[in-house]
This record gives C-alpha cells, sequence and structure tokens, in this order.
C-alpha cells in the first residue's frame, strides 16, 4: 500500500515538473538569465569578436563622465516620468465622472480607453501627423484661431519635442490609468459614503477623507505603469523624432538601443540598462513607501 | 434627497470623448481624402474621398506578407500561451515541495520588464541560433505569467468532487486538463487569448531586434520602415495605419471585457 501512494506520489511530481518546464524555461532564458548576464556584462569589456575581460566600473565612469548623451537621456526619462501625475490626476477625474450612475458611462469608458490598446508605432504616426506644419491638426487649429501666424515646427523643435511625445504619450495612457483608478473606486464600500452623507460631511471633504485614502493601492499601481511606461514608450519616441532633434527626446531605452544595435557597444548598452533598471527599482520602492507602505507587497 | 443635474458631467464627457477621437477621425479622413494632403487649409471633411490610398498600399508595399508575418508569430505566441500557461496553471494547484519557491519565482519575474533585459536576450537568441525567425520573434511571448495565474485560479475553482469523480473513472491528469477544467474555464481563455493576440501584435522593439530581413518583417516593423522610406509624403501611409489598426480594435472591442479583466488582474495580483 505504501509502495503504490508513493509511485502515485512520484509520478504527480514527475507530472507538476513537466507542467512547469516550459513556462519556468522561457522565463529563465527571458527574464532571470538576462538579468544576471546583463549586470556581468556591464562590467566587462566585449564585443561579439572578443574574448571578454574584466574592466570593473570604467563603463560606469564613462557614462557619469564623459558622457552628455546619457544626462540628457536620463534627464528625459525623469522628465517622462515626472509627468505621469498630471495624466493620472486627470484619469482619476475622468473615472470619478463615469464612475457614478451617470447614464451612458460604458460608452464614455471605451471611448477612452480605446487609444490603450492600439499598436503605438500607429500611434506615433498618427500624432506625427497631427503635429505635421501643413496638414497637421493643431497648427490648424492654432492658426485659425490666431494662437499663431507662422506654421510651427513642433516635433523639429527643441522646445516642444518632449512635451509634444509626452503629450502623444498620455493620449495612448490615459484609459489604462482610468480603469485602474475605476477597479479601485468600485472596491470602495459604499456605506462609508453613506455615513459621511449622513454625519453631514461635504463632498470635497469626502473626496479627501474617503476616496482619496482608500484610493492609495490603486494611485500606486498608476504610479508604477507611469513609470514602466517610460520603457515601453520606445515604440512612440522611435517613429515621432528617433530621439531627436538632437537629444532632445532621448529616453534611456533608446539611447540604449542605438548603443547595443547602432554602435553594436552591447557592455556599455548594458551598463546603461544596468542604470534604468535601478532607476525604476528605486522609484517603484520610493512611490511605494509614499502610498503608505505595502500597496505592492507580494502577498498573495 | 435632491441629486445633482446629470448633464454638467455629460457635457464635460462628451467634450473629453471628442479631443479623444480627434486623433482617429485625422487619420481616417487623410486616409480617405482625394486632394493633396498637404493643403493648406486642411478640410475637416474629406474632399472627393475615395479608396484611392488603400489600394496603393498593396502596390507600394507588400502588405500581405507584412501581414502573414504577423498572423504567424501571433498565432505561434497565442498557441505557446494557452499550452504551457494551463498546463503551469494546473500544476500550481497542486501540492508539491518548493511550490511556495516556484511562484515567488514567476512573481519576481513578472516586476522585470522585458525592456530591461533586451542585450542579453538578444544574444540568447542568437547562441539559440533562431534570430530572424518566426520561432526567435516569438519566443518571449511563448507563456505570460499573469495568465498563469489567471488560469490557476479559474482551476482552483472547479469543484473537488468532480476532478476526484473524474480520477476514479480512470482519466489521466492530461485529460482532466483539456476534458474537464479547460471546458469550465472560458473566461481565463478568452483574457489569455486577447491579452497575447494584442501584445504580440503589437510588439516593436523585440522584432525590430530579431528582424534582420524585410520579407521577415511584422506589420509594426513594416510601418516604420514605411515610415522611413517614404516619410509622411503620401496619404497611404495613413490608409497603411488604418488597416494595422482594424483588426487589433476589432478584437479588442468584441472582448472588451476580457481584456480589461485580464489587465486590471494583472495589475491588482502582482
Amino acid at each position: 500500500m505504501t509502495s503504490w501512494y508513493q509511485r502515485k506520489r512520484t509520478r504527480e511530481l514527475a507530472l507538476v515538473a513537466c507542467f512547469l518546464a516550459p513556462a519556468l524555461s522561457i522565463f529563465f532564458l527571458y527574464r532571470l538569465l538576462p538579468l544576471g548576464w546583463n549586470v556581468l556584462l556591464s562590467f566587462q569589456s566585449w564585443s561579439p569578436l572578443k574574448a571578454a575581460t574584466w574592466i570593473g566600473v570604467d563603463h560606469y565612469e564613462e557614462m557619469l563622465l564623459d558622457d552628455d548623451v546619457f544626462w540628457d537621456a536620463l534627464t528625459n526619462t525623469l522628465i517622462f516620468i515626472g509627468c505621469s501625475p498630471i495624466a493620472i490626476a486627470l484619469a482619476l477625474a475622468i473615472a470619478l465622472l463615469v464612475n457614478s450612475d451617470l447614464r451612458g458611462a460604458a460608452i464614455y469608458r471605451t471611448i477612452v480607453f480605446l487609444s490603450y490598446p492600439l499598436m503605438t508605432v500607429a500611434v506615433g504616426i498618427i500624432w506625427r501627423w497631427l503635429y505635421d506644419e501643413r496638414g497637421g491638426f493643431f497648427n490648424y487649429v492654432m492658426r485659425s484661431s490666431g494662437v499663431i501666424d507662422q506654421p510651427v515646427k513642433f516635433l523639429q523643435s527643441f522646445d516642444w519635442a518632449l512635451p509634444c511625445v509626452i503629450a502623444a504619450d498620455f493620449w495612448q495612457v490615459l484609459g489604462f490609468y482610468m480603469i485602474i483608478l475605476l477597479t479601485g473606486l468600485q472596491s470602495i464600500p459604499q456605506h462609508l459614503y453613506e455615513a459621511a452623507r449622513v454625519d453631514g460631511v461635504p463632498a470635497g471633504a469626502r473626496f479627501w477623507r474617503i476616496t482619496l485614502p482608500l484610493l492609495r493601492p490603486s494611485i500606486f499601481l498608476c504610479i508604477v505603469v507611469g513609470i514602466l511606461n517610460s520603457f515601453t514608450s520606445f515604440d512612440l519616441v522611435y517613429v515621432m523624432t528617433n530621439g531627436g532633434p538632437g537629444h532632445a527626446t532621448e529616453l534611456l531605452i533608446t539611447y540604449i538601443y542605438k548603443a547595443g544595435f547602432g554602435q553594436s557597444r552591447f557592455d556599455y548598452a548594458a551598463a546603461l540598462t544596468v542604470v534604468q533598471f535601478l532607476l525604476l527599482v528605486v522609484l517603484t520602492m520610493l512611490a511605494n513607501k509614499l502610498s503608505g507602505g505595502n500597496a505592492g507587497s507580494l502577498e498573495r | 434627497m435632491r441629486r445633482a443635474p446629470s448633464w454638467p458631467r455629460h457635457a464635460i464627457m462628451v467634450v473629453v470623448s471628442c479631443l479623444m477621437l480627434v486623433p482617429f477621425y485625422w487619420v481616417l479622413k487623410t486616409s480617405l481624402t482625394g486632394e493633396n494632403i498637404y493643403a493648406y487649409p486642411p478640410h475637416i471633411v474629406p474632399v472627393d474621398p475615395h479608396l484611392f490610398h488603400y489600394v496603393d498600399v498593396w502596390y507600394l508595399i507588400p502588405f500581405p506578407r507584412y501581414l502573414l508575418n504577423s498572423v504567424i508569430v501571433t498565432t505561434m505566441a497565442i498557441c505557446g500561451n494557452l499550452l504551457f500557461n494551463t498546463v503551469a496553471g494546473y500544476a500550481l494547484t497542486k501540492q508539491f515541495p518548493g511550490r511556495r519557491w516556484v511562484v515567488l519565482l514567476f512573481l519576481s519575474c513578472m516586476l522585470i520588464p522585458f525592456q530591461a533585459t533586451i542585450i542579453p536576450a538578444y544574444l540568447i537568441t542568437s547562441w539559440l541560433g533562431v534570430l530572424n525567425t518566426y520561432l526567435g520573434v516569438a519566443l518571449p511571448l511563448l507563456s505570460t505569467i499573469i495568465c498563469i495565474f489567471i488560469f490557476k485560479a479559474s482551476f482552483e475553482a472547479v469543484p473537488k468532487s468532480l476532478i476526484d469523480a473524474a480520477r476514479v473513472d480512470g482519466l489521466s491528469e492530461w485529460r482532466i486538463v483539456v476534458r474537464i477544467m479547460l471546458p469550465l474555464s472560458k473566461a481565463a481563455i478568452a483574457t489569455n487569448v486577447v491579452l497575447t493576440f494584442i501584445w504580440s501584435w503589437n510588439a516593436f522593439l523585440w522584432p525590430l531586434i530579431v528582424i534582420r530581413t524585410s520579407e521577415m518583417q511584422t506589420l509594426p516593423l513594416g510601418l516604420a520602415r514605411f515610415l522611413s522610406v517614404m516619410e509622411d509624403t503620401t496619404g497611404a501611409l495613413f490608409a497603411f495605419v488604418v488597416m494595422v489598426l482594424v483588426p487589433g480594435l476589432t478584437i479588442f472591442l468584441m472582448a472588451q471585457k476580457e481584456f480589461i479583466r485580464g489587465l486590471t488582474s494583472g495589475a491588482t495580483k502582482g
């Protein structure tokens, strides 16, 4: 009896191992291994035709001391992330409007969310065209309303290019923020509002005292999405400006791509990636702390 | 109790909706217009509308080829996801030594954005010898951690008595997954299919790195290439954009609920 049970147990374990193997190997090959390799590579001098040699922190030294483009890319990435609270606030306003018993709220929700699942390359091309100085929507509206009298080349301007790319990104990601916030709003127990209303708490105070504190986990998630967005916006920048004019819209991710696959400096690109990943970790931890502790904890 | 009138909220939402729809309208208008797209002032309604630009796309670029490549890669990703995620999700419903570690491993992998691993991921793909192949593009997309957990939750909701009955009837574990678990997890399947479709259909950075030749390019790469060759000189570019967006939008509108469910469960459970 025992041996029968043991055999059955062994077979079950073998089955579990077989079932987990494909997924585990994919994530080992494309998540864990690259992360470790990337760190090693950043301390080495290596190119596809050359054996690797240890050079310590030379890449980091070059990056921090001699590389102006790195600082441009870092600044732009931080601006990109720093602007996301504006979009989150807008999304919160929209979420509050469509959360209540408004008739047709589902239609508004769909329209606001419609741009999120679009192909980002196509979004870039659409917005390039909206900013165009001849057939573009913005120049047309601004010229015919008399705000400007000469067409503005938005994406070729050092001052305007980055805000323009960020606006395009807002348009795409706004709906996702809204959905996250709506999920958060729906999890707030209604009786809290009723109790507050009975006690005569004005609407403004209800928002600051009930809605906002209880939305903290959702807002934290939005901030994380905003941070990650500065990575995924590669597609948008690549199509709209390719980092130009100069390096006015260069992000860390576009610079990593250029260093790695444009100049074949894989080792240097790996060092840049380490900086980007650390930035992600530090900012996420900071956001977690600000949103009041364990919003992103791993408990399940 | 007196309620605030709802029309101001409707008014705001109508304005917001219009603003959100302007980019769609502007590109659709440009793709249909018959006059020079650079004429100033641009017309709000397309002048002399026709489908010339849409026909032009077929002559300017190998559209069917791009479409085929995109469909192959997306199909591979969806099949891989359904197979690997269901079996992994089923394995996680069982008790086994080290289960905690496997869950922890999945969760920590979820925190590593793919964009932060592209350099070694490229080297690994080249070492596997699958650069510039469909498999190379699809490989990192073949499984999704969020969906593994969605399947796990769905399988755990299946009554234990049903599984025991099946086991008494002599069904193998594999058959239990296919015959009992999957038919009872249609929502999870739909979520996984929609998420994978949208992600692999739109993927750009990874195919850009892996694909070397023009006949292997997927639709997003084709779009970027078209842009770099022709600049914004022709309305065909915008017709191409519309043709690329239609499949994604259709799938999204058909399965909006599943898509949002997948995104938010990933966001709240992550």
